[in-house]
């Protein structure tokens, strides 16, 4: 017969606020604050030095990337090789000139132009180096025109997906490789 | 061990108050921008006191002669602004339906007279119900003028070239 009102003293096994105990603080309490020092510091520099959450404010990247949308960049992704065309990247704006900053507000665009190339627009169709380029992410008309831009060194052309908008109403241009603060992760 | 922490935490409490009571130019400049925005935000519905107390505190940020150099699509300015007209510029813009402006990134540089200072400022514009907010990269030139640091220069950044 077992008395409910007797803790349960069997050894191996805990009493439920032993179990409590120990899914909060674990066997021991000097580990676990250890465990949870590292994880917090890996936290830290992960989501502050490498995979920068962000969240899309805005329609200039529509529809691949909505309003209100939640996202990394990547600050590793050029370590190793330069940026692509296609590849959609955060830039900094001018109060974060400083490299080891972390930007609050980072324009959010898609790479067209590589350094030496010529980008124009004609009627809607982005031109490289005079072909108009296959960008199956624009989706919606676009009337834009803009004579041909040759791309400085060290520079890429960034421009939004969404071009139905007007095209003051749009940031576009040329992009410093030092504003590219990383390759955006989805 | 409990000597050492202790005479730790004494030293960095002491820096903290150092730097609390004593901050750097480039930290008075930094907080007079988190004052010059919360001025110029305005509340929905906001009536004309209000709108006018909020536009004579921006006033209060800036010299009694302003150079303004504006270069966005569509809209062009050059020109030297009393304080006065920044006034009545706040005043003027359209924000009934509220503003809430604010400088997410501010990057100053004080120059070596320690007299005059730059800032790099991202703006963040937002009218309430809009889907679409205004960001737009500024430059901001600062001078001291009798023991406060006085907007002297406005002009907008473009970010990509």
């Amino acid at each position: 017969m077992i008395d409910q009102d007797q803790p349960n003293t069997r050894p191996g096994r805990p009493r439920l606020g032993g179990w409590l105990r120990i899914a909060l603080i674990g066997r021991n309490p000097n580990v676990t604050l250890a465990r949870a020092a590292i994880l917090v510091a890996t936290c830290v520099v992960v989501f502050k030095f490498v995979l920068l959450p962000i969240r899309v404010e805005g329609v200039s990247m529509l529809p691949a990337y909505k309003d209100k949308s939640l996202n990394f960049v990547n600050r590793l992704a050029y370590l190793r090789h330069e940026p692509r065309r296609g590849d959609v990247v955060g830039l900094r704006l001018g109060g974060t000139n400083a490299l080891y900053r972390t930007p609050s507000v980072m324009y959010m665009k898609r790479i067209v132009g590589l350094p030496g190339e010529t980008v124009a627009f004609a009627d809607g169709h982005l031109l490289i180096n005079g072909t108009a380029l296959d960008e199956p992410y624009v989706n919606g008309p676009c009337d834009w025109n803009c004579a041909p831009v040759t791309v400085n060194p060290n520079q890429y052309f960034v421009v939004g997906d969404n071009r139905s908008m007007p095209r003051d109403y749009h940031v576009f241009g040329q992009a410093k490789k030092e504003q590219i603060v990383g390759k955006v992760l989805f | 061990m409990v000597r050492f922490v202790l005479a730790l935490a004494v030293a960095a409490l002491g820096v903290w108050l150092w730097l609390v009571l004593f901050p750097s130019p480039e930290k008075v400049i930094a907080g007079q921008f988190e004052k010059l925005a919360r001025a110029a935000s305005v509340q929905a519905g906001a009536g004309y006191l209000p709108r006018l107390a909020g536009a004579q505190k921006v006033g209060g940020f800036f010299s009694t002669n302003v150079e303004i150099n504006i270069d966005l699509p569509g809209r062009q300015q050059h020109a030297t602004m009393s304080r006065d007209d920044i006034v009545q510029a706040v005043l003027a813009a359209d924000s009934s339906g509220g503003l809430t402006v604010k400088f997410p990134d501010i990057n100053v540089m004080v120059g070596a007279d320690k007299e005059t200072a730059q800032a790099d400022i991202t703006v963040e514009a937002r009218v309430p119900g809009e889907q679409d907010m205004m960001v737009q990269e500024m430059k901001f030139t600062l001078r001291k003028i009798d023991g406060k640091w006085l907007i002297t220069r406005v002009q907008t950044v473009r970010t990509l070239s």
